[in-house]
């Protein structure tokens, strides 16, 4: 398959309102999966999607999904499902209505809209009931649910939904994110802009870092970590003799903290050096002092990247 | 990284032409309106003159009952004159409508922030605009043209003298008279709508935009001594237009004759203002920063 026809790209993309930065420069190229989208509020990953879904347009550069610009209006909405952030919907309407009238301006038959629209409350698991009762009288997860059910109905290659985790129970949080790692598993495009970071770890394929307007990184979280060398990784390591690790550890100028796993069975280190760090832990297992039994990255996370790259405050760190 | 099992299909059975999108907003639209007892309260006020023309064209089609009730006089007579005041009538009763059901398919999707959610679909802003520009048309067509003409073929059907052929000119008049009252009217809903997201002061809105240029122009005219300022007087400009296409006599006596050039001017420069103002407002976006 031709890449730029199963890619979402930016080329050089700025977006301003007036004066006013949405984003700016953003090159990117997104391939299928779960792609999550991560910044502080106000920090152009809305305009990011829409741009995305050709709701506004760039004011330079270029965009193109799966090969489709924005410009081929009817060829390219059909493939892009979009569930928007606001809790806004068409005043009056049932849940099914709702779906249902979204179905036929993508220009499905009636009959089509019907069968599809079923469907899709079906696979967000919206209660058959409530889906003929209007949309005023919804919780708030429920609303989020057939605003999901209205993206996914016409099976769009490209679904992108704007913090579609806000308002969800736990329970229906699970069932939404394995819908998605499901649809994402498929070979669909799944764009999605979360604050819950944790889970962004746990369905990512890759994340894109956004502050300001600007691209901060992107990629998989454990190559984007990587890539983030001024900062001390940090380590679990378990192995008997964590006192001794520690010690041999200090022995070098990279390790710059240890500390103590509360059941006394392993360690956190941060170090400055992954690679020296390493074949130090190489030769340590070499020589038998210490039997060490697992080593796994402790800030190779979402939550951890968020932190270094963009800080607690928004900005760029 | 996920294994991508590449075992998604897209929806490719087939679809409805792209000229019948906006037809769905439409019935948004229609249900939306008409969804409010207001609107068929209104709709009911509307259809009230009409019921009392029908009654007036019985009484001076029928030789009796016009002798016993106005006791032969000329006052009943059915011409363009008559017909002149059962447009204007149902064309202000137009705005009441209009003034009430236009916030209802605009504002509410601002307020609400659904054009994102609606411009996400393969459906133009002009398509969106489209579609509501139908469900108002089709709302106001059912005070408007619609009785107006069934007036006449009403009138040509009691007459008891051949009329039809000889007055062919007040149906043509009644009916562009109205639709253009209608599509203007329409326009002006949208746009006011448009730029205003609560819908009492959306509907309050739609009165000044009609009346405050008027009282502007009668100032204009009166201090300037000339008669282009009743330009800006829309029920002057749509008064002389209603009187010349239904044929009746001019009501101002040619004290303030305006061209017809002036008023069609007008009604496309005012048309212009409201697309102007609907393509500056009618925007998927959904946040500005800053």
């Amino acid at each position: 398959m031709n890449a730029a026809v199963d890619t979402i790209r930016f080329e050089n993309v700025s977006k301003f309102y007036g004066e006013v930065l949405g984003v700016n420069r953003i090159t990117l190229s997104l391939s299928p999966g779960i792609t999550t989208l991560v910044g502080p509020n106000g920090s152009g990953k809305t305009t990011l999607m829409n741009l995305m879904t050709g709701l506004v347009q760039p004011s330079r550069g270029s965009i193109s999904v799966l090969g489709l610009e924005p410009s081929n209006a009817t060829e390219f909405f059909c493939n892009v499902g979009y569930c928007a952030q606001f809790d806004s919907f068409p005043r009056g309407l049932t849940g099914f209505q709702f779906v249902l009238d979204s179905l036929m301006l993508f220009g499905m038959s009636e009959e089509d809209a019907h069968g599809l629209a079923a469907e899709a409350l079906e696979r967000v698991q919206l209660d058959t009931a409530a889906t003929h009762r209007n949309i005023a009288g919804y919780s708030k997860g429920m609303r989020q649910k057939i605003r999901l059910a209205q993206a996914i109905a016409h099976h769009p290659r490209v679904l992108v939904l704007d913090e579609p985790l806000n308002g969800l129970d736990p329970m229906a949080r699970a069932e939404s994110m394995s819908l998605f790692q499901e649809l994402g598993r498929q070979g669909m495009h799944v764009v999605i802009s979360s604050h819950i970071l944790d889970e962004v770890d746990r369905v990512s394929d890759r994340v894109v870092l956004i502050t300001g307007g600007y691209l901060i990184a992107q990629g998989n979280i454990h190559e984007v970590r990587q890539e983030v060398r001024d900062k001390p990784m940090q380590l679990l390591i378990r192995c008997d003799k964590p006192d001794l690790l520690a010690s041999k550890m200090f022995a070098v100028n990279h390790c710059v903290e240890a500390r103590l796993h509360a059941d006394g069975r392993g360690i956190f280190l941060r170090t400055g050096d992954v690679d020296q760090f390493y074949r130090l832990l190489n030769e340590i297992a070499i020589e038998g002092a210490v039997k060490i039994e697992a080593v796994a990255p402790f800030d190779d996370n979402a939550n951890a990247i968020y932190q270094y790259l963009i800080g607690s405050d928004g900005s760029t760190v | 990284m996920s294994v991508f099992e590449h075992d998604y299909r897209p929806y490719e059975g087939p679809t409805t032409p792209l000229w019948k999108r906006p037809l769905v907003l439409a019935r948004y639209g229609l249900a939306e309106a008409w969804g409010s007892k207001i609107t068929v309260g209104l709709a009911v006020l509307g259809l009230l003159p009409c019921v009392v023309d029908l009654v007036l064209m019985y009484l001076a089609n029928n030789p009796v009952a016009k002798m016993l009730v106005v006791g032969g006089s000329k006052v009943l007579e059915i011409n363009e004159r008559f017909f002149l005041g059962v447009l204007e009538t149902q064309c202000w009763f137009a705005l009441l409508l209009a003034a009430w059901i236009a916030p209802r398919l605009v504002s509410f999707d601002l307020g609400d922030n659904a054009l994102p959610i609606l411009l996400s679909h393969p459906v133009s802003r002009f398509g969106y605009v489209l579609g509501k520009f139908i469900a108002l048309t089709l709302s106001l067509s059912y005070v408007t043209w619609i009785p107006l003409l069934v007036l006449f073929v009403y009138q040509c059907y009691a007459s008891p003298v051949p009329w039809a052929m000889g007055h062919l000119g007040i149906a043509f008049g009644l009916f562009v008279g109205a639709a253009v009252w209608v599509v203007l009217l329409s326009l002006i809903g949208l746009a006011v709508s448009s730029w205003v997201k609560w819908r009492v002061i959306a509907t309050g809105a739609m009165f000044a935009v009609i009346f405050v240029p008027a009282g502007v122009g009668g100032i204009a005219t009166a201090i300037l001594r000339t008669k282009w300022g009743l330009l800006l007087n829309v029920p002057v400009v749509m008064s002389e237009l209603w009187q010349r296409l239904v044929g009746a006599p001019n009501i101002f006596q040619g004290q303030m004759d305006l061209p017809n050039s002036a008023i069609v001017g007008v009604l496309i420069s005012a048309s212009l203002v409201c697309v102007g103002v609907l393509n500056a407002r009618i925007r998927a976006r959904e946040v500005v920063r800053g």
